[in-house]
């Protein structure tokens, strides 16, 4: 069996495109038509109004970090480190404690993630044995006045809740 | 010098200075709007006073004040720092006295005497115009190397490289341009394009000279540095090229001066091709003699055009996604209403002048101002054609730069003199 | 040297050490024997069949390999499929009750049951039967916490109290699946080396309550070093990490094996000695109580010292043998008398008879082959004349304050040359901050005159500069510790060969005095 091999014409070495003048005016036309359809009605441009107009995001979206937690309210993380350990940026601090409420010995009573250093590659969520910390809150605009504020701590990732319900996060976004 | 005279080299010399500078502004706001509507965006749309944006117009003021409340900063490894604050104000003031020498209208015959529409009236013209522009580059290169900066110098050099190579086929397309119309003096060429062809093709340099209109237009762009022969400012490879170290107001004065260069580069294009202020098949003398019907037909072409721009602005500008109490109609409505006040005042002038005032000198200035718009307008098309090449081609590659230059348009531009040397020969 | 005998390793020709087991003989050179129970303090107990390994032509043709000393010609074979087959199976037994606590588990990256069954196993559990319950987190005393469900049963522990400590805490209650290491009601772990045990324990059931939870073991940079504890200078590993945004602060000792000092141990004192490192610090210069810069204390030391008539200096006995030297160097300089008093460091009949001395300082032998004197009459003698005590590091109320000599401290004017804030530093005009011993590299002689080596370890944020800098600044001569050993070999005989860079891991044992006198 031989291999099929197309030759694809090269383009752009006969004189007339050499002189490129005739390839200039056709890509002129192109834009120009382009102009005057979003000159004459604006309403076609392919744009998003944002911020008033938000972007749908999909539960598969990384956006801002947060913890789960059990039925009751407690925190799923077991302060493990694996996050931390696989964070190619380093941006997750957890300082580890005792647990006593029978789930696990061990909770985190800090857990910081500063989000000014984090990439938002999601090898946190990948690592996590206790699919406690997830980043389906949909938020996707991380910004603010300070950098202090950035480092969000475990109050605010265990309050803010996930966007998403369950089993769309499962299914990852159809 | 009467008082007249004065007043109307006061009037030129204004109009030298500030209708380019105010075209800045004119200018950045058509590139940032052409650039968003060549590209399917929206542009600036949302800088506003009181709600009103004035098309994106409001945007440059913020960038205006943004730019002059900046820290002026001069880097503490510059050792050169007069040649660090010479540069850009070098190539804002080339820019801007390249513009003094262009006509922008008729000879103005008032009773005896006869005033030439120039800044500065001179008759070197064309030659003020390479001189000064060919300076302009100094800033650049100096731009560059005072900035002690690899990529400043590099900036810095293929201006300079690229502006020699390109002056070459820019002069030599001039040369048969001036052999075609026997002079350098520019008021002479633009009246010479007023003629008429075989009796009804407007003897523009464009139709004279359809070869060097090419040439001259393509090496006009590389003279001022626009898309797609802005290598000296590659952002891909040289970040900002000779302006990396700059800042502020005098970042500002580089930016400005693009834009006047690009202003000042259109106005010769059309000076020299695209007949000047003339407006085709009406020259000075007809228009003079019929003023009253042209003021007709303008009377009745105003409100016209008006209403189809009113509909334009209340098509366009609305919000297109739900909005309670939508502010942007309460701007459209003011928009509309202004338009229509603006349309009034006209007509009402118009009438005026028909009643008082026609015929004698009120129809020569009537003429002179409808010869600067049209100076204007083609002007402005011809700023429109940079912005919308530099929003359509890619940026060359330096050596393809170079090879067009030598390879391609010197030869073009040779070949050029020889025809057009044959015909004017075998003519006359 | 050992003599020597070839053997061979799945075929491979290897040349070992006689008189070992295959585990230690193979190791030596490069061959890893899984094992769970035996350790080479404790001997082998041979209880946890996971070294089984093959002997060809042998009878019988399997056999512990902790229990096999090394034959010359013998025939190894380890990667046979019937032993991938039993150690697979072992940890299979293993780990059938095994809660795999890892992401919890203080062990979880120096866990043996961990890496062997990456290693050698990496199977899915068959079990369909829940597993047993046992008890998990139970404080056995002196620090360490026992989780039942993680442990192997080797019995490392049990043989520890029972062999090392002589004191048998602990035993194994109950057979099969129910077995478990306990402690008897109401008498739990009771001696100076308890938290040896976590160490010895392969898996995680055995945790220090000290470190539980505080780091992932990953994280931690360790880095060799000697402990200061006591003049045993027993060999560490100080586990120390720098977490982000924070300083660099050590989290545990371990102890690091060197026969010739220590063993395979430390005291659990010395052990958690590291917090001294970590609090207390002295991190800025004073003087007169106002915070000054580095550069202005160093000058106006210089100042008091030239100004001075006649200045003593009191070095701290934990001081290296470089630091000692140096600071001999600037005592000279100035014409100062120098003391190495440090009665306060001995506390008589706390030692015993496995690591721990009575004398806390770590390089009193240095002091001694250096000539500095170290009793207290000279001390007090001294003290009364001089109008200058500059004190470098000598922690005077080591063991108590004491009444005449803080008595004649109170008419002198003082400067102390400090690591740590402590309360004889306190009436010092001058203070100037310096690096402790984790934060330098010197030598220090043991209380058996082994010369040991050890480096700098950690970097703090504000790292506080090496004595031997301060001396330097002061105008000494010595600029740093490679430059102090031309003086210091000339000066001590029984140093007079030695080469620092070139001391080996386990020290070199000095010959002097007596030893010296019997060995020519
Ligand atoms: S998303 Fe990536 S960078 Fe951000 S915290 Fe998680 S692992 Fe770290
Ligand atoms: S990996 Fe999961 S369980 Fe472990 S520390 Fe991170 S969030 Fe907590
Ligand atoms: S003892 Fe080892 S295998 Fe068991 S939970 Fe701890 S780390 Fe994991
Ligand atoms: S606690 Fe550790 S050392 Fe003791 S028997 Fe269990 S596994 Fe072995
Ligand atoms: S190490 Fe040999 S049986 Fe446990």
């Amino acid at each position: 069996m031989s291999i099929k091999v197309r030759v694809v014409e090269r383009k752009g070495r006969t004189f007339l495109e050499q002189l490129y003048l005739v390839e200039v005016v056709k890509g002129m036309t192109v834009t120009l038509g382009h102009f005057f359809r979003n000159l004459l009605d604006n309403s076609r441009l392919y744009v998003r109004h944002y911020p008033e107009v938000k972007p749908e995001i999909s539960p598969r979206w990384r956006g801002r970090h947060r913890l789960t937690r059990h039925e009751d309210g407690s925190v799923k993380c077991v302060a493990c480190f694996m996050c931390q350990t696989n964070c190619p940026s380093n941006c997750i601090m957890i300082e580890a404690g005792e647990r006593f409420d029978g789930r696990s010995e061990k909770m985190p009573v800090k857990f910081d993630i500063d989000l000014l250093e984090c990439i938002y590659c999601g090898y946190c969520v990948e690592a996590c044995p206790m699919d406690a910390i997830r980043m389906d809150t949909g938020i996707f605009s991380v910004t603010s006045n300070s950098r202090e504020s950035l480092l969000i701590g475990l109050e605010q990732l265990m309050e803010t809740p996930g966007g998403f319900s369950e089993v769309d996060y499962h299914k990852g976004g159809g | 010098m009467s008082a007249l005279d004065i007043l109307i080299i006061l009037l030129r010399v204004a109009f030298g200075a500030f209708v380019p500078l105010s075209f800045v502004a004119v200018l950045v706001w058509m590139e940032r709007r052409g650039a968003a509507f060549f590209q399917d965006r929206a542009g600036p749309n949302r800088c506003n006073v009181y709600g009103i944006r004035a098309g994106g117009l409001i945007q440059n003021l913020a960038d205006g004040i943004k730019l002059i409340f900046k820290e002026d900063i001069v880097p503490g490894h510059i050792q050169h720092k007069l040649y660090f604050i010479l540069a850009p104000m070098l190539v804002f003031i080339t820019a801007l006295l390249c513009f003094a020498v262009i006509p922008f209208a008729d000879v103005l015959v008032l009773g005896d005497r006869e005033y030439v529409m120039q800044a500065v009236p001179m008759d070197v013209g064309i030659l003020w115009f390479l001189a000064v522009v060919g300076f302009g580059v100094y800033g650049i290169i100096l731009a560059g190397w005072s900035s002690h900066n690899k990529y400043g110098v590099l900036g810095g050099l293929r201006a300079a490289a690229q502006v020699i190579s390109y002056e070459i086929p820019m002069g030599l397309s001039l040369v048969s341009l001036l052999a075609v119309y026997g002079t350098v003096d520019l008021s002479a060429i633009a009246q010479y394009q007023g003629q008429l062809l075989f009796g009804f093709i407007p003897a523009w340099g464009f139709v004279l000279q359809p070869l060097g209109v090419i040439i001259f237009i393509v090496a006009a762009f590389a003279e001022t540095n626009r898309t797609p022969f802005d290598l000296a400012e590659g952002e891909s490879e040289i970040v900002a090229g000779y302006h990396v170290e700059y800042s502020s107001m005098k970042f500002a004065l580089f930016f400005m001066g693009e834009y006047v260069a690009m202003f000042v580069s259109s106005a010769l294009i059309v000076t020299l091709y695209f007949g000047s202020y003339q407006i085709p098949w009406l020259s000075t003398e007809t228009l003079v003699a019929h003023a009253r019907p042209v003021v007709i037909l303008l009377m009745i072409g105003l409100p016209v055009i008006a209403y189809f721009f009113a509909g334009w602005i209340k098509k366009n500008n609305r919000t297109h996604y739900y909005r309670a109490d939508d502010p942007r109609s309460r701007e459209t409505a003011i928009y509309v209403s202004l338009l229509w006040s603006l349309v009034v005042v006209l007509e009402v002038i118009l009438l005026i002048y028909l009643i008082f005032a026609a015929g004698g000198a009120a129809d020569r200035i009537l003429v002179l101002l409808l010869q600067i718009g049209s100076f204007l307008i083609k002007t402005f098309l011809m700023c429109f054609v940079y912005v919308w090449v530099r929003w359509t081609l890619p940026r060359f590659r330096y050596d393809q730069l170079q090879k067009i230059g030598w390879e391609k348009m010197l030869p073009l531009a040779l070949l050029n003199i020889f025809i057009t040397g044959a015909i004017i020969v075998s003519f006359s | 040297m050992a003599e020597m005998v070839k053997l061979f390793v799945n075929g491979q020709e290897v040349e070992v050490e006689s008189g070992k087991n295959l585990i230690d003989a193979l190791k030596v050179v490069g061959i890893e024997i899984p094992h769970f129970c035996y350790h080479p303090a404790l001997g082998a107990d041979g209880n946890c069949r996971m070294c089984l390994v093959g002997i060809e032509d042998g009878r019988p043709p399997i056999v512990p390999a902790c229990k096999t000393p090394v034959q010359a010609g013998m025939k190894v074979l380890l990667d046979a499929e019937h032993i991938k087959k039993i150690q697979h199976d072992v940890l299979e037994f293993e780990l059938i009750n095994h809660p795999i606590d890892c992401p919890v588990c203080d062990q979880a990256g120096e866990c043996s049951l961990q890496d062997y069954y990456m290693k050698y196993s990496l199977d899915d559990s068959r079990m369909r039967v829940d597993q047993v319950a046992k008890a998990k987190r139970m404080d056995f005393g002196c620090g360490v916490v026992h989780d039942q469900e993680r442990c192997v049963l080797c019995a490392r522990c049990v043989r520890f109290t029972r062999q090392i400590t002589k004191t048998g805490e602990l035993g194994i209650v109950n057979r099969t699946d129910a077995a478990r290491v306990t402690i008897f009601p109401g008498r739990p772990l009771n001696n100076r080396y308890a938290l040896n045990i976590v160490d010895l324990c392969p898996v995680g059931a055995m945790t220090s309550q000290d470190f539980r939870f505080r780091q992932r073991v990953w994280f931690l940079k360790k880095d060799a070093s000697i402990c200061h504890g006591c003049s045993r200078g027993c060999n560490i590993y100080i586990d120390h990490h720098r977490e982000k945004y924070k300083d660099d602060i050590i989290y545990r000792f371990r102890p690091r094996t060197n026969l010739l000092v220590n063993g395979y141990f430390i005291c659990d004192a010395g052990r958690l000695s590291y917090k001294e490192e970590n609090e207390n610090r002295q991190v800025t210069s004073l003087i007169e109580g106002r915070q000054a810069p580095f550069d202005e204390t160093i000058a106006a030391i210089r100042q008091k010292l030239d100004q001075a008539r006649k200045p003593l200096i009191l070095i701290s006995p934990d001081c290296s043998l470089e630091q000692m030297w140096a600071v001999r160097r600037v005592s000279t300089l100035y014409g100062a008398s120098l003391s190495g008093f440090s009665d306060a460091y001995v506390k008589a009949g706390d030692g015993d008879d496995f690591l721990i001395n009575d004398d806390k300082a770590a390089n009193r032998r240095g002091l001694e082959l250096l000539g500095i004197k170290t009793d207290r009459k000279s001390f007090i003698e001294a003290l009364q004349k001089t109008d200058l005590f500059v004190n470098f590091n000598n922690d005077l109320h080591f063991s108590g304050v004491d009444e005449e000599i803080d008595a004649l401290l109170g008419t002198v004017q003082s400067i102390a040359v400090c690591s740590h804030q402590r309360d004889v530093f306190k009436t010092a005009s001058i203070i100037l901050p310096i690096a402790s011993y984790s934060e330098y590299g010197g030598t220090i002689i043991n209380q058996d005159y082994v010369l040991q080596a050890f480096a700098k370890a950690v970097v703090k944020n504000e790292a506080g500069k090496d004595m031997l800098e301060v001396t330097r600044l002061l105008g000494g001569a010595v600029i740093d510790a490679r430059h102090a050993w031309p003086g210091i070999r000339k000066s001590v005989a029984c140093l007079a060969d030695v080469d620092p860079a070139a001391i080996p891991a386990e020290g070199i044992k000095l010959q002097t005095g007596e030893d010296a006198n019997v060995g020519a």
